[in-house]
């Protein structure tokens, strides 16, 4: 049952590869500054759904993001350093933010956990509104892309540039695909299931909940990185909690636990976005009508709808195998 | 040798004292049983004894090592694994997938997250292992929401198994079970290896005058009695307090 429901889910994984490496090779210049903020968005994504592997649903996402946009901005620009160097430096401190950051945070669940994420990333975000060296609410362009001209590849073609960021995006998926199956990240589902028979087991909740939160920050800060130098600008926008509640949306709506669903959505959002913009005047409106219906009628997003309808089918063809189960005395 | 240990042990719940002053030592490698009407804190004492409540005052002492302030997670490392009243299992995972978790934590091997925990052969061959101890082989691949009430109350016991714990806590193994699933359970326990120190929270009398070593009746939160089966059995106090008219016999354990 699990091995066929880990099969489908990268069975959905390679479609979305298959089909966003085919509108990439045809798309015009314009949609490739589409295609890499969709491949961006996806990366954000895959970040908050392995912290949602064992539970926690952020809130404050963008904050992660944010620190990424910031040391990268801030070594390349300010201090002159080497965008690659800058990128090393970003993920290393996404991941110690969100560390310290989760030292407080994964003590608490549900709620308590959004409004923690929340009020942790409207910090940063009110300290870049007025921060004057980032260039405060106006923002700070001259953001430089990562210097890959050593492997012959040149990042300031849009091209190319589309072509990397979902080639890393794969890297990512592959690379927390592996991370969901092991030994780690299958205690991490456990924890999601029920933290107190882990911790009966002899497993540290606590433990595992913040490495997730570390790993999960050093993603978001990556993802955050990548996204100041696409756009070669940083501003606090990016940090404010419209790109925590975008991202969320990506994933609710692809499917939560399910990995390959943050990126389906963040393809969606990303793409609905852009046809509805062009359309009305207020397409925002229109978008959350459509999520509300999808969240409605597929509350397990459409990857969690998708496992659920083969499960169902598969139970039917085992007969009456399966017992009805009694109420516990 | 002293297995566990609790002395004066105290713990209430507002005004009600759950666990009254409770001494006792549990000898190594026999077997427990905890009788004893609903509301006798028999669950509140297996909480601490397994650390899911601290005690408001007493000392608890695993092998002589005091071990009151040390939580859930910390006993279980050290030998003390328990099983729940109520299903407590990981729902969306297959009985296989539940076991070698268990015995991965045990290991300490849940920290390898760069390859797949199938592949992990030790874990695997201890869930088959442990699977066809307690009869579940033949549903290893099946996910535990769809397993019987009986195979999963069998799990829950087996989780605790794969601990490998010195002293073994289970309350009510076959509560709500029916009468081939009790007979199942009841054969589960009595193979349990006499190396291990079980202590069992149980209506049934028959499986408790079968397979227990020792006896201990707890009434409102203190021990009414303790002894061999056959001590019980001939108690008067357990006759007047537990068991109602000396006429009433064995058989009539009080419903969960």
């Amino acid at each position: 049952m699990m091995a066929s429901r880990t099969f489908i889910r990268r069975s959905i994984g390679v479609v979305l590869i298959v089909v966003a490496l085919i509108a990439q090779a045809m798309a015009s210049f314009f949609a490739q500054e589409l295609i890499a903020d969709a491949a961006i968005l996806a990366i954000f994504a895959l970040s908050l759904d392995l912290l949602a592997t064992c539970g926690l649903i952020s809130f404050g996402h963008a904050g992660l993001l944010g620190v990424g946009c910031y040391v990268f901005a801030g070594v390349t620009v300010l201090m002159g350093g080497s965008p690659n160097l800058a990128f090393l430096a970003a993920i290393v401190a996404g991941a110690c933010v969100a560390f310290m950051v989760g030292l407080f945070a994964v003590r608490t669940t549900g709620a308590f956990f959004i409004m923690v994420t929340l009020a942790a990333a409207e910090m940063l975000f009110s300290w870049g509104y007025r921060s004057p060296t980032f260039g405060g609410a106006n923002g700070m362009g001259g953001v430089p892309r990562l210097d890959l001209t050593p492997i012959a590849i040149d990042l300031n073609d849009p091209r190319v540039f589309a072509l990397t960021m979902i080639v890393l995006c794969i890297a990512i998926w592959l690379l927390l695909e592996l991370v969901v199956s092991s030994p780690f990240g299958r205690t991490l589902a456990a924890i999601r299931q029920n933290p107190s028979r882990v911790a009966a087991l002899g497993g540290r909740v606590f433990l595992y909940r913040l490495a997730a939160f570390t790993a999960s920050g050093a993603i978001a800060a990556l993802a955050g990185a990548l996204k100041v130098q696409h756009i070669n600008f940083i501003s606090p926008d990016l940090v404010s909690w419209f790109v925590s509640g975008d991202v969320l949306i990506a994933v609710v709506i692809g499917g939560v636990g399910t990995l390959v669903g943050g990126p389906l959505g963040a393809a969606l959002l990303v793409l609905l976005k852009e046809l509805l913009s062009s359309t009305f005047g207020h397409w925002y409106l229109f978008l959350g009508i459509i999520f509300a219906c999808v969240a409605l009628l597929m509350p397990k997003g459409i990857v969690g709808s998708l496992l659920d309808l083969s499960g169902r089918r598969k139970v039917r063809a085992a007969g009456s195998h399966v017992e009805p189960s009694e109420g516990a005395a | 040798m002293i297995a566990l240990e609790t002395r004066l042990l105290h713990r209430s719940f507002g005004s009600l004292a759950a666990t009254q002053d409770v001494s006792l030592a549990f000898e190594a490698g026999l077997r427990y049983a905890i009788i004893g009407p609903n509301g006798a804190g028999k669950t509140t004492y297996f909480n601490l004894l397994a650390g899911n409540l601290r005690p408001d005052s007493g000392t608890i002492l695993f092998a002589g090592r005091d071990v009151t302030r040390l939580d859930v997670t910390s006993r279980a490392k050290i030998g003390i694994a328990r099983s729940f009243q109520r299903n407590n299992l990981f729902s969306d995972f297959t009985v296989r997938d539940n076991l070698m978790l268990a015995c991965a934590l045990r290991a300490g091997t849940t920290r390898v997250f760069w390859r797949p925990m199938r592949q992990t052969t030790s874990a695997n061959a201890e869930a088959d292992e442990i699977a066809a101890r307690v009869g579940l082989a033949d549903v290893l691949g099946t996910t535990v929401r769809q397993l019987s009430y009986g195979s999963q109350r069998q799990l829950e016991v087996a989780l605790a198994l794969a601990c490998q714990p010195q002293v073994l806590l289970l309350d009510e193994p076959t509560s709500g079970m029916s009468p081939e699933e009790t007979a199942r359970m009841h054969e589960l326990i009595s193979a349990i290896p006499r190396s291990l120190t079980v202590i069992v929270i149980e209506h049934d009398m028959d499986i408790v005058l079968d397979i227990a070593d020792r006896i201990i009746v707890l009434d409102y939160g203190r021990v009414l009695e303790q002894g061999t089966p056959a001590e019980i059995r001939a108690s008067t106090v357990v006759r007047q307090r537990y068991l109602g008219e000396p006429a009433a016999g064995f058989s009539g354990g009080a419903a969960p």
